[in-house]
């Protein structure tokens, strides 16, 4: 490593930079040699189907699974060793598969536990009523369990609840799993309004055409590689894209 | 006199074995391993009132600051070995911890049993007196268990307590939210041990004698029954399960043979019945704010 690289990078560095990340569970490589940036203010997708990868790229971005080899640099310096507690500090905020509501406590403790590592409580305050005005059905609902809500609401609190922490790149894993059409484009239309706020965003989905519409930048994970990059545009044109994951 | 003082000293100790176990299971760690710093208390107490002519004083009564050094030394070594042995137990989930937290019960009883200095299976006798009947003891055991259920009630408001509840429910999404979740189950494995160890000392002194049997697998099973029949949400629960389920046998004397057959049932029965345990977050409120509930729990649509 070189050691003079952190003093001079952070202007040049991109955001987020994977470099020749690999994760391997036991036998199974799961992520080879797999390579991405996010820049500051991006909004970047990550497409695959089941099994890619597209989680586990994750997961080692937040530090919950240890890379096997390669890198992962956050503003040029590695983040090899650091606690997922770290990650969250550091501005990464990971929104994970499945909703993962705490669905025995109410809306208003999850956004709260959501800003867990913070101290300025007045901060926190503007943040609360800031999510309540994004996601209004989440107001209304404030005192209710997180159990009880519908999915969609669900998935909203757990963006709203990611946001608490106030990540410079938000991760979000499938947030249009298992979602009614309607509430995807809403999904969709909602990370738009944030990217265009200034949010740095990697998202991942299997939901290729509802990501590239409101992403500037792909990438496509295949069996654990990158088969294919380039920009939004690039993408939706790819035939072989468009074959197997755009259904045309 | 099936509800005299001495009974009485045994259910609050048992109230505080059950809040030992509920203390892990808050952070959803389910630690049988109670037993085992209960033993190391008791047997610093034994150890250290017997073995030391200094501690024991000139009176006829063992001098109350000895008993406090006893207690203090006891959280000590026990706190020190949960520190120790927890960071790579906790890395075990469900039934691997549990099954860890048995094996050392296990191995501190084999150590107990054989060990010179231990006193062997015979154990250690004529551990003295710091009260003069069964009152005492009853006075000092509700006077520690007030302090650590007002302690669990703060615990359940404080930051903590409340990251605790959310790794309970979901570990990884608590990891999400940038909580330190090594440390946090870790802290709940440490106040586990203190309120075990402490109860060990207590209960040394007022069994007067103590040996290798006080800290066995079958207490780790008795002491999670406590908490699966009391509730493991709220800290109210394990204090009436460890008060009923130590009450009941005794109480249950006057059936003879069958006391144990209607003991097993009552515990069988619990859970089939009430699966969350007696005692819910959702009762407690129910109870203190009948008109609320309403509007707080109102299914979505």
């Amino acid at each position: 490593m070189n050691t003079a690289a952190p003093l001079q990078a952070p202007l040049q560095a991109p955001l987020l930079h994977l470099e020749r990340l690999s994760v391997r569970y036991g036998r199974i490589a799961a992520l080879e040699e797999v390579d991405l940036e996010v820049r500051s203010g991006e909004l970047v997708t990550l497409l695959g189907s089941n099994g890619a990868g597209k989680s586990t790229t994750l997961k080692a971005i937040s530090q919950l699974v240890a890379p096997s080899g390669g890198a992962v640099r956050w503003r040029g310096q590695s983040l090899k060793g650091v606690a997922t507690e770290t990650t969250v500090r550091l501005g990464i905020g990971h929104c994970p598969e499945g909703r993962r509501v705490l669905s025995r406590q109410s809306v208003a403790t999850n956004l709260e536990l959501g800003a867990y590592l913070r101290r300025d409580h007045s901060g926190i305050a503007t943040d609360l009523e800031r999510c309540y005005g994004l996601f209004p059905r989440l107001a209304e609902r404030r005192s209710q369990l997180a159990g009880s809500l519908s999915g969609g609401e669900q998935q909203m609190l757990a963006i709203a609840r990611a946001l608490m922490g106030r990540p410079t790149l938000l991760m979000l894993d499938e947030p249009s799993l298992g979602l009614a059409p309607k509430l995807v484009a809403e999904v969709m239309g909602i990370l738009a309004e944030l990217h265009r706020q200034g949010l740095s965003i990697l998202l991942v989905e299997q939901n290729a055409r509802a990501a590239l519409a409101i992403a500037s930048r792909g990438y496509l994970l295949e069996a654990g590689r990158v088969s294919r990059s380039g920009s939004a545009t690039e993408l939706l044109d790819d035939e072989g894209l468009q074959a197997s994951y755009l259904g045309r | 006199m099936p509800l005299d003082a001495s009974l009485l000293v045994q259910m609050l100790l048992g109230a505080l074995l059950g809040l030992s176990v509920y203390l892990p299971l808050r952070a959803g760690q389910l630690s049988l391993a109670t037993p085992g710093f209960y033993a190391i208390g008791g047997y610093t107490a034994a150890l250290l009132s017997t073995r030391f002519p200094a501690l024991a004083g000139d009176g006829a009564l063992y001098p109350l600051p000895s008993l406090l050094l006893e207690l203090v030394l006891a959280a000590l070594i026990a706190g020190a070995l949960a520190l120790a042995i927890g960071g790579p137990v906790l890395k075990l989930k469900g039934i691997y911890l549990a099954i860890a937290t048995i094996a050392l019960v296990e191995i501190l009883r084999v150590l107990n049993l054989n060990l010179g200095f231990t006193g062997g299976a015979t154990g250690l006798f004529a551990i003295p007196q710091p009260f003069e009947g069964p009152v005492g003891y009853l006075l000092l055991s509700l006077a520690v268990l007030a302090l650590v259920c007002w302690l669990c009630a703060r615990l359940e408001r404080l930051r903590l307590g409340r990251a605790m509840e959310a790794i309970r429910e979901d570990e990884l999404a608590a990891a999400c939210m940038g909580l330190d979740t090594a440390r946090v189950k870790l802290l709940s494995f440490l106040f586990s041990a203190l309120v075990a160890a402490v109860a060990g000392v207590i209960s040394a002194h007022f069994l007067n004698t103590w040996n290798a049997r006080q800290g066995s697998f079958d207490a780790s099973i008795t002491t999670l029954a406590f908490v699966v029949f009391g509730g493991s949400r709220t800290w109210l629960g394990p204090v009436v399960g460890g008060l009923a389920l130590t009450a009941l046998p005794e109480l249950l004397r006057p059936v003879g043979d069958l006391r144990l057959v209607v003991y097993g049932l009552v515990i069988l029965l619990g859970p089939i019945l009430f699966p969350q345990g007696l005692i819910t977050p959702e009762l407690l409120r129910r109870l203190r704010w009948p008109f609320r509930q309403t509007s707080a729990e109102a299914p979505a649509p």
